[in-house]
């Protein structure tokens, strides 16, 4: 080992150039990498909270947010299938949305307290306490939103222009839930009407109006059927079951995690060229000692390990290097972001060790071709050597 | 009684450069009767005389460039030399025979391009002869496999060359334990090893030098503690004074002649008559050929 790293450090300035190369593939990696970890966890909490449950809405609001009038409830309630329907109120958070945001940008939803009963996506609290039923103009926060609202508990919030009351937090789930503000529905029904256009609000009134409402099934329901059934039986609305969530969500996650990950390959390719390269270069500078080992007993496999070794440490450098830039890049930047409630970066145990795994073994397969052209040098050609 | 510890038997070596493909099918044509023949001998048939017969004369027509007419003779086919092939063949080693005895301390002389060095690469199982035997005690070695091949150079044969051939990075301890790396002796062996190897060439106070920090008696000195510390059957020294002055000559020559005394053999390829002399017995080889022992 003292060898391989003596050779590695001939000439110190090519071994750096290729770690650095190798280090930008593995910090571009990371970056994009965090960030494609912290959209699937998005869609992992959403796959979640959407397994067992339908979500109706009005219909055409994919386009714009509709809001849907509360009579539906009664309708959608004698579906066959339908356990209990709950009205969900919804706005941004910010009421101008100004920045492009990363994930679903933070929102207050209105909820009624009872939904939990029928709620298998547990939210937990960390501080404080759950909204109860006779609450008015209290809120329970995401995790995310405390430093942003710069709240606590007691302590009074603005959501458009009036004031709430702290009186609990939930746990982190690094999901959705981290930057939601979750208020009584009645309260979540006046923001949303007050945000509506003049002409919705001079034909309602604010409790006839909810953003959604969420099925839950009987027991051995299929949700998706039960969406497709509400569908069909209630007019005007628009229902999206478990499977239209992954249709919709996963698969478009998915493409976009793809091209992250290709972007990030692509730059790691370049640093993988640079090792060939490199090794290369260095084995016909040692051809003659190449010759002198095998002449002194080093069988082809000593001298593949040997080389295939140099490059895998090459590997690792790089792949310590890239992640210690690409973490410090990634706290920065979170750190930054945190002040808005809108982290765009997880970096998980899984992405640190599978960088550094892809970088050694990056390493060790663009060393197999310089090491097989090692192991091909004849030795009496090589001794002759100057 | 002394025993023998190297017996060369009808070494040849060609080496055919260029467009030579009747010179190259007629090679071909004497290996493989070379491989039944030594498969007859193994199996003590007795037609072995008669393919040894041919296989002579096969090998006469082909040393005198009769390439046509031997592979006439080998398989009954005629074939037809194109006179605008460009190319040519060298008989580096012709037809060699020789016994080295445990012990011994051999010189090998000869003129420039005359094939000794060839002669010490096939030897030292660096290249492999054409057609032919080695026997490093008493066994076949040419017909051991590439992959055995390590393992005989690493346990059995040690080498010292003219340029040293010590790896510059390495330490002088460092670069004599290589061996050791490659015989699979146990790390914690090593050290002490070729501590005490390198104190045998007198140089137990330059452990820690690299190649360029000594002198080219001390590089050479160290590439013989290299060459000694597996305890070889065999050590070959390919012009192992040729960069070195008078004095430093001396000094590496008193050490080989020390290592000599205590029982080690040693083949000496040289130039110099004067390290010759030094030796007990002086091969000379002459165009491919031995011409005086």
């Amino acid at each position: 080992m003292v060898e391989i790293l003596k050779n590695m450090w001939r000439r110190k300035t090519r071994t750096m150039l290729t770690v650095f190369g190798i280090a930008v593939g593995i910090l571009a990696l990371v970056v994009m990498g965090a960030m494609a970890e912290k959209l699937n966890l998005l869609v992992d909490g959403g796959t979640t909270y959407y397994k067992d449950k339908v979500t109706v809405s009005a219909k055409g609001s994919s386009f714009m947010a509709l809001p849907i009038p509360i009579t539906k409830k009664l309708e959608i309630e004698k579906v066959p299938g339908v356990q209990a329907v709950f009205g969900e109120a919804y706005a941004m958070l910010d009421k101008d949305l100004s920045a492009v945001n990363f994930g679903p940008p933070a929102s207050i939803i209105g909820y009624q307290p009872g939904s939990e009963k029928y709620e298998s996506f547990k939210l937990n609290i960390s501080r404080g306490r759950k909204l109860i039923e006779s609450d008015s103009k209290k809120v329970v926060l995401g995790s995310d939103l405390v430093k942003k609202l710069n709240a606590d508990i007691g302590k009074n919030i603005k959501l458009r222009d009036t004031e709430f009351e702290v009186v609990g937090i939930y746990e982190k789930t690094f999901s959705t839930p981290d930057t939601t503000v979750m208020i009584p529905f009645a309260d979540g029904q006046m923001i949303m009407y007050n945000d509506q256009p003049e002409i919705i609000r001079t034909n309602t009134k604010p409790s006839e109006i909810v953003y959604d409402f969420i099925v839950y099934p009987t027991k051995g329901t299929d949700p998706d059927k039960l969406a497709a059934k509400i569908q069909s039986e209630v007019s005007g609305v628009t229902t999206m079951g478990p499977k239209a969530f992954n249709d919709q969500i996963t698969t478009s996650v998915g493409m976009f995690t793809s091209m992250i990950y290709g972007i990030a390959l692509i730059s790691l390719l370049v640093g993988t060229l640079s090792i060939i390269n490199t090794m290369t270069m260095s084995i016909s500078e040692r051809t003659k000692e190449i010759g002198i080992k095998k002449a002194l007993g080093a069988k082809n496999s000593d001298i593949m390990i040997e080389y295939l070794t140099e490059a895998g440490i090459i590997g690792f450098f790089g792949g310590l290097i890239g992640l210690g830039f690409g973490s410090l890049f990634v706290f920065l930047i979170n750190s930054y972001m945190e002040k808005t409630g809108d982290k765009i970066f997880l970096l998980t145990p899984k992405l640190m060790i599978g960088a550094m795994v892809f970088s050694i073994a990056v390493g060790v397969i663009a060393g197999i071709y310089p090491a097989l052209y090692a192991v091909k040098i004849s030795i009496v050609k090589s001794l002759r050597e100057e | 009684m002394v025993e023998t510890i190297l017996k060369l038997t009808n070494l040849r070596k060609v080496y055919i450069m260029g467009d030579k493909k009747v010179a190259r099918k007629a090679q071909k044509a004497i290996q493989k009767l070379h491989i039944k023949y030594e498969k007859a001998i193994k199996n003590n048939s007795d037609d072995f005389k008669s393919i040894s017969n041919t296989l002579n004369k096969a090998q006469e027509l082909f040393s005198s460039e009769k390439y046509t007419e031997s592979y006439l003779l080998l398989t009954g086919k005629e074939i037809h030399e194109d006179k605008n092939e460009k190319g040519v063949v060298v008989h580096a080693l012709n037809g060699i025979n020789l016994e080295i005895k445990t012990g011994e301390m051999v010189a090998i002389m000869g003129p420039s391009g005359s094939g000794k060095s060839t002669l010490l690469n096939m030897l030292g199982l660096l290249d492999t002869p054409t057609t032919g035997q080695i026997f490093l005690r008493d066994i076949n070695v040419t017909g051991i496999s590439n992959k055995k091949l390590p393992d005989i150079r690493s346990h059995q044969l040690g080498f010292v060359f003219q340029s040293f051939n010590l790896i510059p990075t390495l330490t002088a301890i460092e670069n004599v334990m290589l061996p050791l790396k490659y015989s699979k002796v146990p790390i914690r062996n090593r050290k002490n090893m070729a501590k005490q190897a390198l104190e045998m060439v007198n140089l137990g106070d330059r452990l820690h030098h690299t190649p360029n920090e000594l002198s080219g008696g001390q590089r050479q000195r160290v590439a013989i503690a290299r060459s000694i510390v597996n305890k070889p059957a065999i050590i070959f020294g390919d012009e192992l004074t040729g960069e070195l002055d008078t004095k430093m000559t001396r000094e590496v020559m008193e050490l080989v002649i020390k290592l000599n005394k205590n029982g080690q053999t040693f083949i000496i390829v040289t130039h110099n008559p004067e390290v010759a002399k030094m030796c007990q017995r002086t091969i000379t080889i002459i165009d491919g050929k031995v011409a005086k022992k």
